[in-house]
């Protein structure tokens, strides 16, 4: 392990990029906004008849006590379709910029065309650059030997941390919170108290996965957050609120109607259609975001021609 | 109307717009547009505010009041709150795919400085 | 099947691309190619339903389908609310149909590439196409925001696609940069709109304007034509499109010159619809400035570009131009010329992009400079890109013949300036693309190429495909006024009429008058005299390259994602004030 790289010179302001006039046109956005929002109601108005519809018509459609959620996923159920499309997208994006290289058949044009275009950056870029960014991969190699907890570092370890997983004090207390985190998340998708269920309820999930391979290190998490298993998982949930909202059309004249039978209200399934579009939407954007989370801790080098890498493991 | 909030979203959102635009590092380019992001957020939830409203939600009403009593009530904006909703899982999703793009970009370009990142101009 | 069977599917037409988007990334584990069979499948399933009530619709009335039959009451609309009319039909039917058609195209000449990332890009292609039909269909302002922000993500997953190109990510950084800034000004709209309004239904938002314009609601239309604009690729806020549309795989390019682009002039067409009665005179002035400067830029961009693709981009980005002055100019024979000449240019531009695609997959080669020669050994793709640019340029048999004249012949009443300025477009646009079709394919070039590959089945179909509608939209100008044009036009000029149709449960859109002399005289002067100049100058640009008097406007084209975002700032700022001052 190499010694501490030497400390840069700290420049005393950042170069900018012709601050008048940015300092300008962000000044004629701000006057721009200014004069929109004075002109806004106030907040003795009305609230708008449409809101008003929502609040009134959430028990009797629906049985159910949360109007946001009334909102999000029964009366614009189409536009969380889109988000969570939206969310899909972004999910195969990150998939696609992050992918290792695929043997290929045959003459791909773009690839030469490729090698060509990064010759041609090469050349202009200085000399410093490149070697800075090769000592940083050369240090994020070898790796592999680190020790499984701090624990088992001697004391006084100069910094940086090389260990995997944590402290036992952070490993047991992650132990004792993590069925708490994970039933309080199942709560609030299930019982349909919070506004938005599936997505925040995703989140909790993704945090969840988060806390397991932060304290634990990734091997203890690894098998859980393979892309083959996550992607299955994914592909589940998003098939399941297709065919969840399709089936109003034969069942209720409409997409997205809601034909499920109503329970009474702060019951599991209370809420009917809403229920069941939530509990998919988190299985969708709990296994989306690990997806997105891992793919860029995992991301390689493999697509920068660079001679010396062959691809090797980035830190975990 | 809360002057102040929304006084506070115009100009984060103005110093979001200034960061983009004078930030040469494509880091703080991104933050820009999560500072935009913000902003939208503080508008929107300002925006649903009515004076001496309560929640949207219908759980456990006050004594002497029902359920249907509460909803034809003093409450802030249920649909504004899903409109924030959107902007959120927006937020996330664009952030995630700008970073991914940044280390991509900072692969082959060795730089996160925007004037070394123009091989396509003119 | 009854008229409500009929509109209760069509959500299908979003939800079966949507569908084939899940299954591709799992099925490009098996087989690239199996993926992208399944997504033909699903878009051979959404142009299925949209056939199906486009009978009704181009007969002159909107289809309407409240989503979850959440119903409208007392002319409030909380629910999402779908709306087949003929202008939003048939930009859902172009993303389908010639989305089909890209696909097809992927699948034979990108079919080698690895599984897993066909699958990705099967997943992302399928996702844009569905936005893009869910956009058409919409008919509430904060649903056209969520679909607008789906075909942007896919957007940016495909510009990046080759990874092995530096110029793929940077061009994926610029756009998503300025085309971010753009979603949010819209977004800032919509909010505004409805804290002032409370409407988000395009019929709710339109009655409760009314004719007294507030400030809030003109800042509004300025930030919805600043952000449409952005995704339109107009000048000022176009850095991001010749990047994006160079660097991206060619399918992908052809994609978001023939048919993302529009989604922006989409937007823009709809809110200057839903807020007619309000400030009408102010916008459309705009409109015509900022599009015939679009119209001139992208055009003498274009001449001098040495990157094949580049130059199609700005050629785009001059199209585009062009269109929206066209909406600008606001009667019904300039609307129903808009409308024409947006099917005309999603099918030649596709066209010109694939042919571009083509070389470049086939050699690696990407500049006019290098190239030459091409009509000996790729005959098929130079005789596409001659229809194509034949196409473009207005010759008589083509398509872009009638709907540039439509436009010139609206255009000459009344607005002196815009006629210039689009008559100088359509003179250096001919001249931009003879000098492509000169430089690429018939220069002769003493080097023989070392590796060039063979057309395939896929490649042979799509041409055929692009070129015969180009021939058939051109040929046939008659049916296609009548049937498609006209009542395409009927919903921006009938704005009114669609707005109450979206209120309720339907109704029928009068149809607006344009007629077209196909052997006018005058027509075919100015036919004339627009090709001949341009190929006199293109022949002058070739022996001459690199004209001193392009160089401040090229030098303003820095390629710094800071300057760009400048641009587009500035001009953002001019369009808000342009609105509320006047």
């Amino acid at each position: 392990m190499s010694e501490p790289a030497p400390e840069r010179e700290l420049h005393g302001r950042e170069p900018m990029h012709r601050p008048w006039l940015g300092a300008l046109a962000a000044g004629g956005v701000l006057v721009g906004l200014v004069v929109a929002f004075a002109d806004l109601p106030d907040e003795t108005a009305a609230l708008p008849a449409i809101a008003r519809r929502a609040m009134v018509q959430t028990l009797p459609k629906f049985r159910t006590t949360e109007p946001v959620s009334a909102v999000v996923y029964g009366f614009r159920a189409m536009d969380t379709f889109g988000e969570t499309f939206l969310l899909l997208a972004a999910v195969v994006s990150v998939v696609v910029l992050t992918r290792t290289r695929e043997p290929r058949r045959g003459f791909v044009g773009e690839e030469r065309a490729g090698e060509e275009e990064q010759r041609r950056v090469d050349r202009g870029g200085s000399d410093e650059g490149s070697r800075t960014a090769r000592e940083a991969e050369a240090e994020e190699e070898g790796l592999g030997d680190a020790p499984a907890t701090p624990d088992d570092e001697p004391l006084a370890t100069p910094a940086p941390e090389r260990a995997e997983a944590m402290t036992v004090v952070t490993r047991t207390a992650v132990r004792v919170v993590l069925p708490l985190l994970a039933v309080a998340g199942c709560y609030l998708v299930s019982q349909g108290y919070s506004p938005g269920g599936g997505f925040p309820a995703g989140a909790v999930a993704l945090g969840l996965v988060l806390l397991v391979h932060t304290a634990f290190g990734y091997r203890r998490i690894a098998p859980v957050v393979r892309p083959v298993v996550m992607e299955a998982v994914e592909t589940v949930g998003a098939l399941a609120i297709i065919v969840a909202l399709l089936l109003g059309i034969p069942f209720a004249g409409s997409f997205a109607a809601s034909w499920v039978p109503l329970a009474p209200e702060q019951t599991l399934r209370s809420g009917g259609i809403l229920q069941v579009f939530s509990v998919s939407e988190l299985v969708e954007v709990g296994s989306g975001l690990v997806i997105v989370v891992f793919a860029l801790i995992g991301m390689r080098h493999d697509w920068a021609p660079d001679p010396e890498s062959d691809g090797s493991e980035d830190d975990r | 109307m809360i002057l102040v909030n929304y006084v506070v979203a115009a100009v984060v959102f103005s110093l979001g717009v200034y960061t983009i635009l004078t930030r040469r590092n494509l880091l703080k380019i991104v933050m820009g547009l999560s500072l935009m992001e913000s902003a939208g957020y503080v508008l929107l939830i300002s925006m649903a505010y009515r004076r001496g409203s309560t929640a949207p939600v219908l759980l456990k009403p006050p004594p002497g009041e029902t359920e249907r009593s509460l909803a034809r009530g003093n409450v802030a904006d249920p649909v504004l709150q899903n409109i924030a909703l959107t902007a959120v899982v927006i937020g996330v999703a664009v952030t995630a795919v700008l970073l991914t793009t940044v280390v991509r970009v900072a692969q082959h370009y060795r730089s996160l400085d925007a004037d070394d990142v123009r091989g396509l101009r003119g | 099947m009854s008229l409500t069977g009929d509109a209760a599917l069509l959500p299908v037409a979003v939800v079966a691309p949507i569908t084939g988007a899940v299954l591709a990334p799992v099925l490009g584990r098996l087989s690239g190619r199996l993926a992208l069979a399944c997504s033909l499948v699903a878009m051979a399933v959404s142009a299925l339903v949209l056939v199906s009530v486009a009978g009704t619709t181009y007969g002159g009335r909107v289809v309407v389908e409240h989503i979850g039959n959440w119903r409208p009451v007392h002319g409030t609309q909380l629910g999402v609310t779908f709306a087949a009319d003929p202008f939003g039909l048939t930009f859902a039917l172009l993303a389908a149909v010639i989305g089909a058609v890209l696909l097809l195209f992927t699948a034979s000449e990108l079919g080698d590439l690895g599984g897993r990332e066909l699958g990705g890009f099967a997943s992302l292609m399928q996702l844009l196409l569905a936005a893009l039909i869910a956009s058409g269909l919409t008919a509430d302002i904060l649903n056209l925001f969520v679909w607008f922000e789906v075909a942007a993500l896919a957007s940016y997953g495909l510009t990046a696609f080759f990874l092995e190109r530096p110029i793929a990510l940077e061009a994926a950084f610029k756009t998503m940069v300025l085309t971010n800034m753009a979603a949010f000004y819209v977004f800032v709209a919509i909010a505004v709109t409805y804290a002032g309004h409370g409407a988000l239904n395009v019929g709710q938002v339109r009655a409760a304007l009314g004719a007294d314009p507030r400030s809030a609601d003109l800042v509004a239309l300025g930030l919805v034509v600043a952000g449409f604009g952005t995704k339109a690729g107009l000048v000022p806020f176009h850095g991001w499109l010749p990047d994006a549309h160079t660097a991206a795989p060619g399918p992908v390019s052809a994609l978001f010159s023939g048919l993302m682009v529009n989604l922006g002039v989409l937007g823009i067409a709809r809110f200057v619809t839903v807020t007619h009665a309000l400030h009408r005179g102010q916008v459309m002035v705009l409109l015509t400035v900022v599009g015939g400067l679009s119209a001139v830029v992208g055009a003498l961009m274009a001449l001098v570009q040495d990157d094949l693709k580049r130059l199609l981009a700005y050629d785009t980005v001059s199209q585009m131009g062009v269109l929206v002055a066209a909406l600008g100019v606001g009667t019904p024979e300039s609307l129903t010329g808009m409308v024409y000449q947006l099917v005309n240019h999603a099918l030649f531009k596709t066209l010109l992009f694939l042919c571009a695609g083509a070389i470049v997959h086939a050699t690696g080669m990407t500049r006019l400079s290098e190239m030459g020669g091409l009509a000996r050994h790729r005959p098929l793709v130079t005789v596409a890109f001659v229809v194509g640019v034949a196409a473009i340029s207005g010759v008589p048999p083509m398509n872009g013949y009638v709907s540039l004249g439509l436009i010139h012949h609206a255009v000459e009443t009344g607005h002196p300036v815009l006629l210039v300025a689009l008559t100088l477009a359509q003179v250096v646009t001919v001249a931009a693309l003879a000098r492509a079709t000169y430089l690429a394919f018939f220069r002769r070039r003493d080097d023989d190429y070392d590796r060039i590959e063979k057309p395939s089945v896929g490649m042979v179909v799509s041409f055929a495909v692009l070129a015969g509608g180009c021939v058939a939209f051109g040929a046939l100008p008659g049916l296609v006024l009548d049937h498609l044009a006209r009542p395409a036009a009927s919903s921006l000029t009938a704005g009114g009429a669609y707005a109450r149709a979206v209120l309720h449960y339907g109704g029928r859109l009068p149809l607006p008058e344009a007629t077209f002399v196909y052997l006018d005289p005058m027509q075919l002067l100015v036919i004339g005299g627009t090709i001949l100049p341009g190929l006199l100058l293109a022949a002058r640009v070739v022996r001459h390259p690199g004209p001193r008097l392009m160089r401040p406007l090229q030098a303003l084209h820095t390629g710094g994602v800071n300057d760009y975002a400048t641009y587009a700032v500035l001009g953002a700022v001019v369009c808000v004030f342009g609105l509320v001052l006047t």
